[in-house]
């Protein structure tokens, strides 16, 4: 079963926690107005332009190439195709310049390993989240260099973590 | 005999001490990095391949059970008088209530770049360094109650809404079910905003920093909080004295949770033990 994004849970008796604050609902529609026009200004064309190609997730077309600079932190996005029918696909994302693991949840949502209890509708939204939680001057960590790294390649590969 | 794991918000400062000394001595002898090392490579999410044992699955209740109980014995092994307290955050809800006192873990995170600089686990004490992280970040970080776009705890209904289920969980057994105590409990919803945290995700949230990202093992919080969210499938069971850890037997071939969740007999990686020898842990331990 998959939920769709957005998708309340009517009916299920949930309680609803008391509003923090007022003003969040305006910064979240205000990112989400960002989002889409930023969205419809990088993915439009590049999707006209490769539009035999297969969609990945989020619509965005194989080998799909953009960037954003969000509160200061350059984020990159490039999306791989799946190798065969049966294989995933992967964005690869990266904060100034270093990886950010994203994981995809069964609704389609992301999550990434600085903001891992919470997941949003795209692979670029779970990425600001991430510069929102990272903090003044903190940076993921730099991807091990040479052999020496190799013994933690494979965590390293799926989690982006310094170990 | 059974050992007691008491309320933080109880322990004489004595206790405090010893329970501080061991979680530094476990960290000292270069232990307590291999549970952060762990918690991180068991987190998968139910959007892509591969097993889960550890989140948005069934044994989310038992694995963090088990995983407490080794932390527990490293402590344990430092100072046998010692136990892993819980955090009541239904009852302990402000930044300066327990657990984030001097004594204990420490206050919230100063607000230029959120490094907690008080307590046994600031930095400049010179115990704390983290080793496992996903940033290049040595201090430990807290962003309690998120005051940039503040977050709530989660409210003692909500908690209840989890505990009155009779069911432990549902098909499709991960992140998407809407019924069922363990995802209640575990807290994926859906959407944006409130409804996307809930209970022991929204904790992880509130107290934020550390306790964010996948590392969050390398907040001592994580321990008083699991400890908290163990206490309530005691409380479940007491309950609901009919129900079980679901599901019973593994989904079988062709449904999508084949070979990607663990039933109640099946070992529990990495561990040699299985969901139903750890429904019932009153010869190890209590709760007070």
């Amino acid at each position: 079963m998959a939920v769709s994004i957005g998708g309340g849970q009517a009916g299920d008796g949930a309680p609803v926690p008391a509003r923090p604050v007022p003003g969040r609902t305006r910064r979240e529609a205000a990112r989400a107005l960002r989002f889409c026009a930023f969205a419809a200004a990088v993915t439009a064309p590049v999707a006209a332009a490769l539009r035999t190609q297969r969609p990945g997730p989020g619509g965005a077309p194989s080998g799909t190439v953009f960037a954003e600079t969000y509160r200061g932190r350059r984020i990159g996005m490039v999306w791989t195709p799946p190798h065969g029918p049966a294989g995933q696909g992967r964005w690869y994302v990266t904060v100034d310049g270093r990886p950010l693991h994203l994981m995809r949840r069964a609704d389609g949502t992301w999550l990434s390993m600085v903001d891992h209890y919470c997941s949003y509708p795209s692979p670029l939204e779970a990425a600001r989240a991430a510069v929102d939680a990272l903090g003044p001057g903190q940076r993921l960590r730099e991807p091990a260099q040479g052999p020496g790294g190799a013994g933690h390649m494979h965590m390293e590969n799926r989690r982006g973590v310094r170990t | 005999m059974a050992y007691v794991r008491r309320d933080a918000g109880t322990l004489t400062r004595a206790e405090q001490r010893r329970f501080v000394k061991a979680l530094l001595e476990v960290k000292r002898r270069g232990e307590y990095d291999e549970f952060v090392r762990m918690h991180i490579e068991y987190f998968s999410a139910d959007g892509e391949h591969g097993p889960r044992a550890a989140h948005m699955a069934p044994s989310f209740l038992p694995w963090h059970r088990r995983f407490l109980l080794d932390l527990e014995g490293a402590l344990r092994r430092v100072d046998s008088s010692v136990t892993v307290p819980y955090w009541d955050w239904t009852r302990d809800r402000t930044t300066t209530s327990t657990p984030w006192t001097a004594h204990l873990l420490g206050g919230d995170g100063r607000r230029s770049d959120h490094q907690v600089t008080t307590g046994p686990f600031a930095h400049r004490e010179g115990h704390w360094t983290l080793k496992v992280n996903v940033t290049d970040r040595v201090f430990l970080t807290r962003d309690l109650g998120r005051p940039g776009n503040p977050i709530g705890l989660p409210t003692r209904s909500e908690l209840e809404w989890a505990l009155k289920d009779p069911v432990y969980d549902t098909a499709p057994w991960d992140s998407t079910v809407t019924r069922g105590f363990r995802n209640k409990l575990e807290g994926w919803g859906a959407g944006r905003g409130n409804t996307a945290w809930r209970n022991h995700n929204r904790v992880h949230g509130w107290v934020g920093g550390d306790m964010l990202g996948g590392a969050s093992v390398n907040d001592p919080v994580f321990w008083l909080h699991h400890a908290f969210i163990d206490l309530q499938w005691y409380r479940w069971q007491r309950r609901h004295r009919d129900a079980r850890y679901l599901p019973a037997t593994p989904p079988r071939r062709g449904d999508r949770q084949h070979g990607r969740i663990v039933a109640r007999r099946q070992s529990l990686p990495p561990w040699d033990v299985t969901p139903a020898e750890l429904e019932d842990v009153g010869r190890i331990y209590r709760y007070a």
